[in-house]
């Protein structure tokens, strides 16, 4: 397996990224693309941000940081241009002109929660941002952490953004058929979600997103042509970046 | 319970109840490994903090104890104890028959894997990148990818047994003590045994689990009828009703909470999450509530543990290690094509009434086969030659 195989060429990353470039400036205002829907029950949250909204009515400017694994990187786009913190950064500052808000890109591939929450003294907190979304789930589910561990992990770490005055967005695991058929993702994602639900976090279900665009064919994750992955991930990650534009309006209007 | 000087033959006297929850953990074990499967909602995890996973561990240990004890009253220490390691051997090799079955899945899935969004996170499922070592890791227990956690515990918790046998023949707190301070260690100190890869655990923590099995075979080796232990387990009864029935409401609070978020989670955020590996106080408590709750209610043979109802179960409880094999497999199988062609409703039902079906018909088949092998063929033949270690 491994991921060098696909790493997409410069050409193709210059591509992909002019062609998001193109998307992100098509869809002025922050609209989504029309491949991005999803069922209204997915993205209905009533979530408060009341730091980010404070700072935002403050006029003052704001940092989120993005922590988590290869898909906040963006690795399978082939840059952190195309990865969806970056794509944020730029619908945010189409939604708040007036704002500056600067989205800082902490993802390493391959890493547990537990290994995502060592890393938050040193990569979220020198940063001293005023929301944090936290990625995270599919290592543990892949590599089968005890699914209590991890449980514990995102409520220490869920607790401690809380204890700083930090927002907190979590964003659960990617879906692929031929993964789940593998991967026993449920147990992982119920937790993850349970974790939100009691810390008051909310937590974007990306994994039932990407179900979605997978059953109804908007997205075809598992018969994807070598030449068009890099591209694939690109618009994927551009639509998981509308949601938490999304989310983030409603939250901060 | 039944004594292990019971002068009636093993077969007539034989403890239904143990064959019959057994059969029902592993029923339960089937439909639990089967991810998004309705069915997990009905499972004893949904009635109480524990569950198969207590069930199947206390149970062995307590028919562990009942077959292997007599034979260490019968021919001696050395006897039982090779009859112990024979066990175990058995367990191994089902054991690597189970990660074969692993393999070969893995295999086949990652070469038909083709998802760019998953190629980086796949490449952790150490199996794949490491395959030479992760198979000698395999072989010495220390690799447990999913379904391949359970096998690992029992097996080294039959290699201690003889000891533990001994000490429990002897004097009961000779096991009990110890096997209950070393629990009280893990509890306090969070005591773990590292797996491969590094910074995995065991899933079941041994350390913790044998305390768990050492009850089991210290209560396989005590008489109910006896003063003690029935007047302990008269006593024991109204706190288990109340455990019991806390447990099940909180437990139901959480399922209804999931589905209506107004509806309250009882003590979800003081409770949650139960620690499984180290098997936390909350599940052996919720446990023995269960047992002593059964206990008190079904007698050894109660009729509906001998009507035709229940007898699949009965069967599948008594040919435990065959049919755990065949469930995982069937479990295997059935989330493959529930991943793979439909995941609707009604590949569900067909998935999970194929499965029961299919464990249930192969105890059948296996139990049919024990019968007819026992029976001699001529009267001269000795009665229960054939008999092989006999625990199921």
């Amino acid at each position: 397996m491994g991921g060098r195989r696909y790493s997409a060429s410069p050409v193709m990353v210059a591509l992909a990224g002019t062609l998001a470039v193109m998307i992100t400036t098509a869809h002025s205002f922050a609209a989504e693309p029309d491949e991005c829907a999803t069922p209204p029950e997915l993205v209905e949250t009533e979530t408060q941000l009341p730091h980010l909204a404070a700072r935002l009515n403050a006029h003052q400017p704001a940092t989120i940081v993005a922590i988590g694994g290869a898909s906040t990187i963006g690795q399978a786009a082939g840059s952190p241009d195309l990865s969806f913190p970056h794509q944020l950064e730029q619908i945010l500052a189409q939604i708040y002109p007036k704002g500056s808000i600067a989205v800082v890109n902490k993802g390493v591939p391959r890493q547990s929660a537990r290994q995502n929450l060592e890393r938050f003294a040193t990569d979220v907190f020198a940063e001293d941002p005023v929301m944090v979304i936290w990625e995270t789930g599919i290592n543990d589910a892949v590599r089968g952490t005890d699914v209590d561990e991890f449980a514990e992990t995102l409520q220490t770490g869920v607790d401690e953004l809380k204890n700083r005055a930090i927002d907190t967005v979590m964003v659960d695991m990617q879906f692929s058929k031929s993964a789940t058929a593998l991967i026993n993702f449920e147990a992982y994602l119920k937790a993850l979600h349970r974790v939100g639900d009691l810390a008051e976090v909310y937590v974007l279900p990306r994994y039932a997103m990407m179900r979605y665009w997978s059953e109804q064919k908007v997205f075809n994750f598992d018969e994807v042509a070598p030449a068009d992955r890099a591209k694939l991930a690109a618009r994927v990650y551009d639509c998981i970046a509308y949601k938490l534009a999304q989310v983030i309006r409603r939250a901060v209007p | 319970m039944r004594t292990p000087t019971d002068p009636s033959p093993p077969g007539l006297s034989r403890d239904l109840r143990l064959d019959f929850f057994r059969g029902v953990a592993l029923i339960c074990i089937f439909i639990d490994h089967i991810p998004e499967n309705y069915l997990n909602y009905f499972t004893l995890s949904a009635i109480g903090f524990s569950d198969a996973a207590e069930v199947f561990i206390f149970i062995s240990g307590f028919t562990a104890s009942l077959v292997y004890g007599r034979a260490m009253a019968a021919r001696g220490v050395l006897f039982a104890t090779v009859q112990v390691m024979r066990r175990a051997w058995q367990l191994y090799v089902a054991h690597i028959f189970l990660f074969v079955i692993f393999i070969a899945e893995v295999s086949y899935t990652v070469r038909t894997f083709n998802n760019p969004m998953y190629n980086e996170e796949m490449g952790v499922g150490d199996f794949l990148e490491h395959p030479h070592i992760a198979v000698i890791q395999a072989l010495i227990l220390q690799f447990q990818p999913t379904f391949l956690d359970i096998l690992p515990l029992y097996i080294v918790l039959l290699l201690i047994f003889p000891l533990v046998l001994v000490a429990v023949r002897r004097d009961r707190w000779l096991a009990l003590v110890p096997s209950f301070l070393i629990y009280l260690a893990v509890q306090i100190f969070g005591i773990d045994v590292p797996a491969y890869p590094t910074g995995s655990l065991w899933t079941f923590n041994p350390l913790a689990w044998q305390f768990l099995f050492v009850l089991g075979a210290v209560l396989g080796q005590t008489d109910a009828r006896q003063r003690g232990p029935a007047a302990l387990l008269r006593l024991a009864y109204v706190p288990a009703i109340v455990i019991a029935i806390a447990a099940l409401t909180i437990r139901l609070s959480w399922l209804f909470h999931g589905f209506h978020e107004n509806f309250p989670a009882l003590f979800l955020r003081a409770l949650w999450p139960v620690n499984k590996s180290n098997l936390a106080p909350i599940r052996l408590i919720s446990f023995f509530a269960l047992f002593v709750l059964v206990a008190h209610w079904i007698a050894p043979r109660a009729t509906f543990l001998r009507s035709a109802w229940t007898r699949p179960v009965v069967l599948c409880g008594s040919h435990s290690l065959e049919i755990f094999c065949l469930s995982i497999l069937l479990s295997v199988l059935g989330h493959f094509l529930m991943s793979e062609i439909a995941s609707g409703f009604s590949m569900q039902l067909a998935v999970n009434v194929v499965g029961i079906a299919a464990m249930c018909l192969t105890a059948a088949m296996l139990d049919w086969y024990r019968e007819v092998q026992r029976t001699p063929l001529t009267p001269a033949m000795p009665a229960g030659s054939q008999r092989g270690d006999g625990e199921g």
